[in-house]
């Protein structure tokens, strides 16, 4: 079999990606599965995958100022760089350049599994304090559930307003 | 006390063994990627705290591994084992795992996540191996600060692992279904549902012995309940594939091929381990559908038969000799 991409070396590299579902294989030879990013098989190859799904959201935010995690001190860049988040803050500070890609790997950003201290695998309603109807409101708007958003939003004026009573 | 390949479990003609790994962090600390050595020997004092003085049996019954204690040849035959992770292995960092007697159950401390709980029982046992791992996470969390979101779930250094945190899988011995040229297919159809099925050992398209390990892909979106379910019945739809396969073999055929790969483990003088684990999976095809009468067990000396399980066995040993010493210890137990 000859490779996919140069058409002149034999196939030595089955590549198959299935991503949600979705399945895509390639047939390649040494050299261009190298150049593809599919050249070592070791376990980091997952991370290279992913820092070059990040690479082309990252490409996005490139040249606006380099925002920090507070606790880790990583920075997007960072994170797309290495396919590896800094720590659990950093998905607090970024968020919503997060959260496409998420959406990607994952399908949706809704966890519907277990809470911790809860009744095993059951779901349990979260305390509505504004930080994380904040959160909710950002993972709204990104779904461009407008309307849902809409009503988080009016919650969270209330609360804030309650809070400078 | 013995480990899970040495010994007979449920549906072990087919499915070799079920691992249940949750990922799991605290919060206020970097992830172990960008974490100082003090962080490390830190985070690894307070996990063991939080086992030991716990007041539950597993205070007695896992014991706390400083890494570094151990040689590097115990620590390669650990990986051999699927105890620790290859990458664990590879890290100079300061690591640490518990680990129970029998083997079945270990967290890895500072592996890529904080915490890495991993249950792994023989055959065919998933609620079983997840009712460990799930007591294991409720016990750690009463003293650690996991870091947890409503919407992403447990949050993971791989976003790939966020949500549950949960990687089911099973290891299934197919070799029946594999000959027919089926997998391929079958890797689709799961991977429709996020699912993925993989050669055990070996890369590429080419599995050594016939094992393929079917595992959930998607962790957000999907409760630990529904990702378990869902494997269980892909499992069980791929052990009935491969059990009436099996059924429809040609007799003579297939007798003549496990008892060949008989003749050569009883009678070989050097043996490479590729070729011990093609032949020990004939081995195991031939017990199951009762050709081959033996009180061996493939799987165990699949395993004891890896390099650094030799090596931990007989001390440090050229490639070439390795072959030799491996021929030998399969001529003897299959006698």
């Amino acid at each position: 079999m000859l490779c996919d991409k140069c058409g002149k070396n034999n196939a030595t590299t089955h590549i198959k990606q299935i991503i949600n579902g979705v399945v895509t294989e390639h047939d390649l030879c040494s050299a261009c599965a190298a150049k593809e990013g599919f050249g070592k098989f070791s376990n980091g190859s997952l991370a290279e995958m992913l820092s070059s799904m990040f690479g082309d959201i990252g490409a996005v935010g490139a040249g606006t100022k380099a925002v920090r995690c507070p606790v880790c001190g990583a920075t997007f860049a960072d994170i797309a760089e290495t396919g590896k988040v800094g720590c659990a803050d950093c998905y607090r500070t970024f968020y919503s350049e997060l959260l496409p890609y998420l959406k990607r790997v994952h399908g949706t950003v809704k966890h519907t599994g277990k809470i911790p201290n809860s009744t095993p695998l059951a779901e349990k309603p979260q305390e509505e304090t504004a930080e994380n109807l904040r959160m909710e409101l950002n993972r709204l708007v990104s779904e461009e559930k407008f309307e849902e958003a809409a009503v988080i939003r009016d919650k969270i004026k209330k609360l804030e307003e309650k809070g400078n009573e | 006390m013995s480990s899970w390949y040495a010994e007979k479990s449920p549906q072990d003609d087919i499915v070799v063994s079920t691992r249940i790994r949750l990922a799991r962090n605290l919060s206020g600390i970097p992830f172990p990627a960008r974490m100082t050595a003090e962080q490390r020997k830190d985070l690894n004092l307070k996990v063991k705290k939080a086992i030991t003085e716990s007041n539950t049996p597993f205070a007695k019954s896992l014991n706390y591994i400083d890494m570094s204690d151990v040689p590097q040849t115990e620590v390669m035959a650990m990986v051999e084992r699927h105890i620790i992770s290859p990458e664990f292995a590879g890290s100079n960092a300061e690591r640490a795992i518990i680990l129970s007697a029998d083997e079945s159950i270990s967290i890895m401390i500072g592996e890529e996540d904080h915490i890495r709980i991993q249950v792994i029982l023989g055959g065919f046992q998933l609620e079983k191996a997840y009712e460990i791992a799930e007591a294991l996470d409720n016990l750690l969390y009463n003293s650690l600060n996991f870091a947890f979101d409503r919407n992403l779930g447990f949050l993971t250094e791989c976003p790939t692992n966020l949500g549950t945190g949960l990687r089911a899988s099973v290891m299934l011995h197919l070799p029946v279904t594999e000959s027919s040229g089926e997998i391929s297919r079958i890797a689709d159809s799961v991977g429709k549902i996020g699912f993925t099925v993989r050669g055990m050992y070996g890369e590429g398209s080419k599995p050594i012995a016939s094992m393929y390990q079917v595992s959930n892909q998607i962790t957000l979106g999907i409760s630990e309940k529904n990702a378990l379910d869902n494997l269980k019945i892909i499992t069980e739809q791929l052990i009935d594939k491969e059990r009436g396969s099996r059924e429809g073999l040609n007799r003579v055929k297939l007798e003549d091929t496990c008892f060949r790969a008989l003749g050569i483990l009883q009678n070989c003088r050097v043996l490479s381990s590729e070729e011990m684990m093609n032949l020990l999976s004939r081995i195991k095809l031939g017990i199951s559908m009762g050709i081959i009468k033996t009180e061996a067990m493939p799987i165990k000396l699949l395993i004891e038969g890896q390099p650094y399980m030799l090596m931990k066995k007989y001390g440090q040993l050229e490639p070439e000799e390795r072959d030799i010493y491996r021929a030998n210890r399969m001529r003897e137990a299959l006698a």
